[in-house]
């Protein structure tokens, strides 16, 4: 332990940089995956906690077959009491329409409010509301009101326009008891009086407290579900029973109907998310394993500097296995450091990536709230099990060779370089084999529809190429002296022959260098290929002019619809030549959440706005599809599902399950879910004539979108707000979102590269220390302190160029296995080969600037070596 | 006018609290074209005092004139450029660059003082042939023969022309065959080039060669 400490610790407290940078890059790694774990679990944890809450204590729900149950339907199973107490139900998301948030500052998604409609007197068995204020009852004053009776909580919600909010609501938003709040549903702005707040406990902490509680009449008028509730939720007197009630209520229970555990769409988002949250997750990982690079390297800088202190030991008869032991115990102290400042950061940059991803997980899966997750044990846990192991594993490679320095030849200190130019084929013939291998992986397809073979023939991509990486390099070597000589002069001479000496030490940090790069690179070929097919697709599909959607955003489980007076204010604008309505809703197919779609397929022929994959005459298939009970699927659900044109469909509609034929299958870069898609007058067969969630106008020849705009939404009276996108802002818009979806990937890869660049830094200082004799012989025989920096920097540019190089040509393999196997496999997505030429090259340019840059601080610590140290 | 003219040049080294004198006030001179062998025991100061007299080190008092500048009053820029216009060395170990090949290893000095390439090429092959290892010009330093290596620490030490060639135990890491050739060398080099030679040795034999000795003890020069 005084070995330990005084030849290990002591040493490491001396060099702070080479220390500090080294714990920074592993707790960055650690930081990385920990903080991604902790994103991933925020967005569906903060689902299911909603979802838990807002459940209450209910045991099992009754729900319909996408768009709700037909209060007709009720009386039909009243035998559910029998069971328990029941409560029907209307949820939905609202936004809270406050002064100085109309107009162009309008942000619905900032002030999103989850809205329950109950009947309090049956609710109030499943949910604990405690009401801390309610608006004065002529015979009771203001006060706290535990004992509040059901029947006064009745009396306060009667109104239609009667809510009661939270406290914390209250508080933040200053609203008043007795006061006005303004929702936003769909289209429609409500006016409500608060009549009551709810102490922070049971439903009222939904949202951090973002919920209004409402009559359930009142709320079916505000959602526009007249006639319908969204679920039945029932209490059993004995939890127990859960299991065998379930399956008796489900066989009781008429055709459309359902009965799951509250839960059950908890997992259903889950599912949902699962393909992003592994992609973000295989991709925190190369973050971490560059961090491991950096401990190898650490570990060689102490071995190769103090070559000669453990000569000095070994004389003096420490063992090797000690010699061991001292490394690895390095490695291993750097690894507890950098696992809990890694927790540390890993706070943070879940923070940064909630912000990231809840854009994305709220636009296009769920709403979120972008709240900070909580770190638990479990993550303690796995960042030192991750963290640790893997360093020592980093540090074997030096730790062995330490424990080998021969006592004799260190003293003498004159096997410090050794020279290993020789090039076995071994070097070339594994490589090739592991990266034949990878391509055989990539051809294998989906285990339980996750990429897994994918991943491992990326991941053995880039562990064949690291292996190719000295076989490169002394190719590279030989060819690149001449034109370093003489484009580079001296300095560039001393820089080949003293890169070509160190292949195989430089070779790990060029590789770990080449993986985070080549990961940045398939990447961007990734991203610009999704994009250049997603700006083609929207250029084929988005034929309308104009885009009319509700002033709330949909979420699953949460539709927003489109009032009439909004249709009316569009149809009647003298430009609009047709208008099409379309309404989605959720459906569960296979236990996951798909989307169901309903357009006019008459008004899809005539505008052409989808862009059919299959069959060659799919304009044929769609128009015979017309008032037939078949549909069209987006490419997602036909590669997810294994159906293609002529198979049959069956999934459950409120009139029963149902068959469907699919008619065609078209390019959809929406919903990663899946769509399937029926006509209208077919939609309206199974599911009744339900508000549309969306509206694309037509205009005639020569109207100006942007006028026609501006005056239907001039002509919608103060009780109506609505989303109205030309063609030109739609398409901005969905760019938008796609690059928002895109931002936490690039954030992610730059931490990598970041790492990558001190991993550089620190196999320069590792070269500069390993040559400090060379170094002090160049400066005798004349070279001043500039030309020693400048080889260096040298160095470090060339180490840039060789890695990018390489980096280049391993991302373009991956971006194909990302493109062709991965995406398709998680996503179902076809995407169209493009090379985003210019960022390739900008990227290119900085990353040798980046690298050269790494090299500053090991070329001033070059140019410092004492002249006359003992030779 | 002497080429180097040390006067009473002290060398101390601090470590810690602890004081050591490494030159103790040694005052000499050297005039252009002579070979001086600097001799004396381990410890005694030689090799501080050729690291000082080749620009490599400043003194801590005391003067010391190299062509008229004083090198103690020099930055590390202006030492380099002494060393690179002015001296030459040659180590006891060789001290050959392992990373580049004999041929680079000799130009070395010319490239980095910017000499045109077809100039410092034409001073590798003359001073190649001169010390007998031209056909060793593509090969590296742990490809050849200790010899081989001095011969080719020589011809690197002279191909920049310099006034001084500083030589510390030349012949020390040898066998005696090989330091005869190579003391011959450097004797007939002195000889045919003017260049002026300070030789630090402990073997007399070697000191033979030289047409003045300086002896130390103790970090002061005795006589000479």
């Amino acid at each position: 332990m005084r070995l330990f400490s005084q030849f290990i610790l002591r040493p490491l407290l001396q060099e702070r940089v080479r220390t500090a940078t080294t714990i920074i890059g592993v707790a960055l790694g650690i930081a990385v995956v920990v903080a991604i774990q902790l994103t991933n679990a925020s967005s569906v944890r903060g689902f299911e906690t909603a979802l838990e809450t807002v459940a209450g204590k209910t045991s099992i729900e009754i729900v319909g077959s996408g768009a709700g149950i037909d209060e007709t339907l009720l009386p039909s199973i009243g035998w559910l009491r029998e069971f328990g107490g029941v409560s029907p139900v209307i949820q939905g998301d609202a936004a809270i329409f406050g002064e100085g948030s109309a107009g162009s500052g309008f942000r619905p998604r900032s002030e999103a409010v989850r809205v329950l409609g109950v009947d309090i007197l049956r609710d109030r068995s499943i949910r604990d509301y405690r009401l801390l204020q309610i608006e004065p009852a002529p015979t009771a004053p203001t006060s706290p009101t535990p004992d509040l009776t059901t029947q006064r909580f009745l009396e306060i919600l009667t109104n239609e326009h009667a809510v009661v909010t939270t406290e914390k609501l209250a508080r933040r938003r200053g609203l008043a008891l007795g006061g006005e709040i303004r929702l936003l549903i769909g289209d429609r702005i409500g006016s409500y009086v608060i009549r009551g707040l709810l102490k922070d406990e049971g439903p009222a902490r939904v949202l951090d407290g973002n919920f209004v509680l409402m009559d359930i009449a009142a709320a079916q008028l505000a959602f526009d579900r007249l006639g319908r509730v969204d679920r039945i939720d029932l209490l059993l007197p004995d939890p127990e029973d859960i299991h065998r009630t379930l399956v008796e209520v489900a066989q009781r229970l008429p055709p459309g109907l359902k009965a799951q555990r509250p839960s059950r769409r908890g997992e259903q988002v889950e599912t949902m998310l699962a393909a992003f949250h592994a992609n973000l997750t295989a991709l925190s990982w190369i973050a971490l394993i560059v961090g491991l690079f950096l401990v190898y390297n650490t570990v060689t800088i102490s071995v190769v500097a103090r070559r000669q202190e453990i000569g000095t030991l070994r004389a003096l008869g420490v063992t090797r296995r000690q010699v061991l032991w001292l490394f690895l115990g390095e490695a291993a102290a750097l690894a507890v450091v950098g696992v809990v400042l890694g927790l540390g950061f890993a706070r943070m940059l879940a923070d940064a990536a909630v912000s990231l991803t809840s854009a994305t997980v709220s636009t296009i899966y769920i709403a979120s709230v972008a709240a900070p997750p909580d770190m638990h044990w479990g993550h303690v846990v796995l960042a030192a099990a991750i963290g640790i192991p893997l360093s020592l594993l980093a540090a074997a490679v030096p730790a062995l060779e330490a424990s080998r320095v021969p006592p004799t030849s260190a003293m003498r200190g004159h096997d410090m370089l050794e020279m290993r130019t020789r090039l076995r084929p071994i070097v070339l013939v594994a490589p090739l084999g592991v990266l034949a291998l990878a391509a055989w992986l990539a051809q294998l397809g989906p285990v339980m529809g996750r990429p897994y073979f994918g991943y491992l023939s990326a991941f053995t991509i880039v562990s064949g190429a690291s292996l190719l990486v000295p076989a490169l390099m002394f190719g590279l070597s030989r060819i690149s002296r001449g034109l370093l000589r003489r484009r580079l002069g001296v300095e560039g001479l001393l820089a080949h022959a003293n890169l070509s000496a160190a292949i195989p030490r430089i070779s790990i940090s060029v590789a770990a260098l080449a993986v985070s790069l080549s990961m940045m690179v398939a990447i961007a070929i990734m991203i610009g290929s999704f994009r250049d097919t997603v700006v083609y697709w929207v250029g084929q599909t988005l034929q309308a002019d104009l885009f009319i959607g509700p002033g709330v955003r949909p979420t699953v489980g949460s539709a927003q619809t489109l009032s009439n007076e909004v249709i009316d204010a569009v149809s009647r604008h003298p430009d609009v030549a047709a208008i099409d309505s379309f309404r989605n809703v959720d459906l569960v197919y296979n236990g996951n959440l798909v989307v169901l779609g309903a357009g006019n397929f008459d008004v899809v022929l005539s505008h052409g706005s989808l862009l059919f994959k299959s069959p060659s005459n799919a304009r044929e298939a769609l128009r015979a599809a017309i008032g037939r009970d078949a549909v069209v699927v987006s490419e997602a659900f036909a590669n997810k599902y294994g159906k293609r044109e002529g198979d049959t469909l069956s999934f459950s509609t409120p009139k029963g399950p149902q068959d469907f034929q699919v008619a065609a299958v078209y390019y959809d870069y929406s919903s990663d879910r899946g769509v399937i898609v029926m006509d209208v007058t077919t939609f309206r067969r199974y599911y009744g004539d339900l508000p549309p969630t969306g509206i694309a106008a037509y205009l005639k020849a020569g109207a100006d979108p942007e006028r026609a705009r501006t005056e239907m939404l001039a002509s919608m009276d103060e009780g109506h707000r609505a989303f109205i996108y030309t063609n030109r802002a739609l398409r901005e818009e969905v760019l938008r979102v796609f690059d928002s979806t895109f931002a936490i990937t690039y954030a992610l890869e730059i931490i990598a590269i970041v790492v990558a660049m001190l991993g550089v830094a620190g196999t320069l200082l590792t070269l500069v220390l390993e040559r400090r004799r060379e170094l002090s012989l160049l400066r005798l025989t004349g070279a001043d302190r500039r030309q020693v920096r400048r080889m260096v920097m040298i160095e470090a540019a060339m180490i840039g160029v060789v890695s990018q190089g390489i980096g280049l040509t391993v991302g373009f393999a991956l971006s194909m296995v990302l493109i062709y196997v991965i995406n398709v496999q998680s996503f179902g997505w076809t995407i169209q080969f493009h090379l985003p030429a210019a960022f390739l090259v900008q990227s290119s340019i900085a990353v040798v600037v980046a690298t050269a840059l790494a090299g500053v601080y090991p070329a001033r610590r070059a140019a410092q070596l004492v002249l006359t140290q003992e030779e | 006018m002497p080429l180097l003219t040390a006067t009473d040049l002290q060398k101390t080294y601090v470590s810690g609290d602890a004081r050591v004198a490494a030159l103790a006030g040694v005052s000499f001179s050297l005039d252009k074209g002579d070979f001086v062998a600097l001799m004396g025991p381990s410890g005694c100061g030689k090799s501080t005092l050729l690291h000082l007299c080749g620009a490599m080190d400043r003194p801590t008092s005391g003067g010391l004139l190299l062509n008229g500048q004083d090198l103690g009053t020099l930055g590390d820029d202006a030492l380099t450029r002494v060393r690179r216009e002015q001296v030459g060395f040659v180590f006891q170990f060789f001290n050959l660059l392992p990373t580049l090949t004999i041929g680079d290893n000799i130009a070395l000095p010319c490239r980095l003082a910017g000499t045109p390439p077809g100039e410092a090429d034409r001073r590798v092959k003359a001073l190649a042939d001169r010390v007998g290892i031209t056909h060793r010009l593509a090969h590296y330093p742990q490809q050849v023969s200790g010899g081989e290596m001095q011969r080719a620490a020589i011809a690197r030490a002279l191909a920049h022309q310099p006034a001084l060639l500083v030589a510390d135990e030349p012949t020390g890491n040898l066998d005696s065959d090989n330091g005869a050739r190579v003391l011959a060398l450097i004797a007939e080099l002195h000889r045919e080039m003017g260049v002026t030679v300070l030789l630090a040795t402990h073997a007399a034999d070697v000191a033979g060669a030289a047409t003045r000795v300086l002896r130390m003890r103790d970090g002061r020069v005795e006589g000479g």
